[in-house]
């Protein structure tokens, strides 16, 4: 029975409003009926603390798999999510042997456009190199926000490719393969059409602006 | 003749705030700079390359702050586009964070130092950069083919990166460049410029590396 330690990478204060959860929360459930035991952790600053970092190592030591579900933040992983990666690569490094382990990850951005996620998934797959992780691969789902942290069965139509996706990826770590380039095709394809994923976000912005009555200080420069 | 305390920048040393960038150098127009200095307490080859730029900004003339993150306390973006739609423009997290948003957008050029971190920058470097989210408009558009958000302020400052390994590694290189010039595209800067260099590595060569990014770079 293999071992699969979800890592959600997400800084969202409320993790129903994650994006990188609810594609981890799709995953776990696959995962699980394909007799995968799984286990998610939130990366925080809490998780990080000295007194924790311990406990974080040993889950870790633990597991078989590890899937990385996280945002994109600046065309790189958040900042909490490469500090904990950096604590990992530490703890690996120091070991007189290392546990055999593959690693995997999933990434979503707000921003449209797949090769948007080259730099991430090469930051990924150089941390697997540098610490001794088999990598197999890594899904990337730009304009992420039309899922919104809700579950994936809630969004029927617009989530249809990445449910496609996870469940092919749920497969190949099942059967211990690298992720398929199908997997990765489909989670690349946009949710929704681009110009009305633009709008809809943009509308977004604008009605959560009125709604902070700040709307007519949308474009204001405050520092020049 | 140039001062390593100006502008806005000196007040994340004194907590006093200033909006603006003073000219002086008797009402001529000067070039500034801030180093983002993502190191390690215990980084002192990183130190010893910030006071090599150091001395070249200063050759050239420029006025700059060397801003050493890891003694300067920050939170974290909590991702929630409060810069956005709550105070536009501004994080909605009331510490130092801010004053590094307001020192990068008044700069002419800004060099970010950090050791590679899996081919990308270190975890300090990297939370300084997701605090500068509000610099621009939450409103997408493409650009050749590119989508980034619109520019909130009329100038951005040009990007000069500069990585430190500890031994050559072509693919961390690959990376860190490709990684550099993505960040310009995002941070709308007008011009960018990335380099890494070896601990260990001569001085000449390192200096050498740190004119040739300032000459690309160029921070007009």
């Amino acid at each position: 029975m293999r071992r699969v330690l979800f890592l959600i990478g997400s800084q969202k204060p409320k993790p129903s409003e994650s994006t990188s959860a609810s594609l981890a929360n799709y995953l776990v459930r696959q995962l699980e009926s394909r007799n995968c035991v799984t286990q998610t952790m939130f990366i925080t600053s809490n998780s990080l603390k000295d007194n924790r970092v311990e406990e974080f190592l040993s889950t870790i030591d633990n597991a078989d798999i590890i899937v990385l579900a996280s945002p994109m933040y600046v065309d790189s992983l958040p900042y909490q999510v490469i500090a904990a990666l950096e604590i990992i690569a530490n703890h690996r490094n120091s070991l007189a042997s290392r546990p055999d382990q593959v690693f995997m990850c999933v990434i979503n951005g707000a921003i449209p456009g797949p090769h948007r996620f080259d730099t991430v998934l090469a930051i990924c797959r150089k941390f697997c190199a540098e610490v001794g992780f088999e990598w197999i691969g890594g899904l990337a789902l730009g304009g992420g926000e039309a899922i919104g942290g809700k579950p994936l069965d809630d969004l029927k139509f617009v989530a249809r490719n990445v449910r496609k996706s996870l469940i092919l990826t749920a497969e190949d770590i099942a059967n211990g393969k690298p992720i398929s380039q199908r997997a990765i095709t489909l989670m690349e394809k946009p949710p929704i059409p681009v110009f009305i994923y633009r709008l809809i976000a943009e509308l977004h912005f604008r009605k959560r602006a009125i709604q902070n009555n700040v709307y007519r200080n949308m474009g204001d420069s405050p520092y020049q | 003749m140039n001062k390593r305390n100006f502008g806005v920048v000196s007040g994340l040393v004194a907590g006093v705030k200033r909006i603006h960038f003073i000219p002086h150098n008797n009402g001529k127009y000067t070039m500034r700079a801030i180093i983002l200095n993502g190191g390690g307490h215990d980084d002192v080859d990183l130190l010893n390359i910030q006071n090599l730029i150091c001395d070249e900004l200063g050759g050239m003339g420029w006025e700059y702050e060397p801003l050493v993150l890891h003694k300067i306390r920050f939170a974290s973006c909590m991702g929630g586009f409060g810069c956005f739609v709550k105070q536009p423009g501004v994080c909605t997290i009331k510490d130092r964070g801010r004053d590094i948003a307001r020192a990068f957008i008044n700069s002419d050029m800004v060099i970010l130092l950090s050791p590679v971190t899996f081919g990308g920058y270190s975890a300090l470097l990297k939370k300084a950069l997701e605090r500068l989210i509000g610099l621009t408009s939450p409103f997408i558009i493409e650009t050749k083919g590119e989508f980034q958000h619109k520019k909130r302020y009329q100038k951005y400052p040009a990007l000069a990166a500069i990585g430190v390994l500890d031994k050559e590694d072509e693919e961390a290189r690959h990376i860190f460049k490709t990684l550099v010039s993505r960040n310009a595209l995002n941070i709308l800067s007008p011009s960018s410029a990335s380099e890494v260099i070896i601990r260990n590595e001569d001085m000449e060569v390192a200096m050498a590396k740190i004119r040739g990014i300032f000459s690309m770079a160029g921070g007009k």
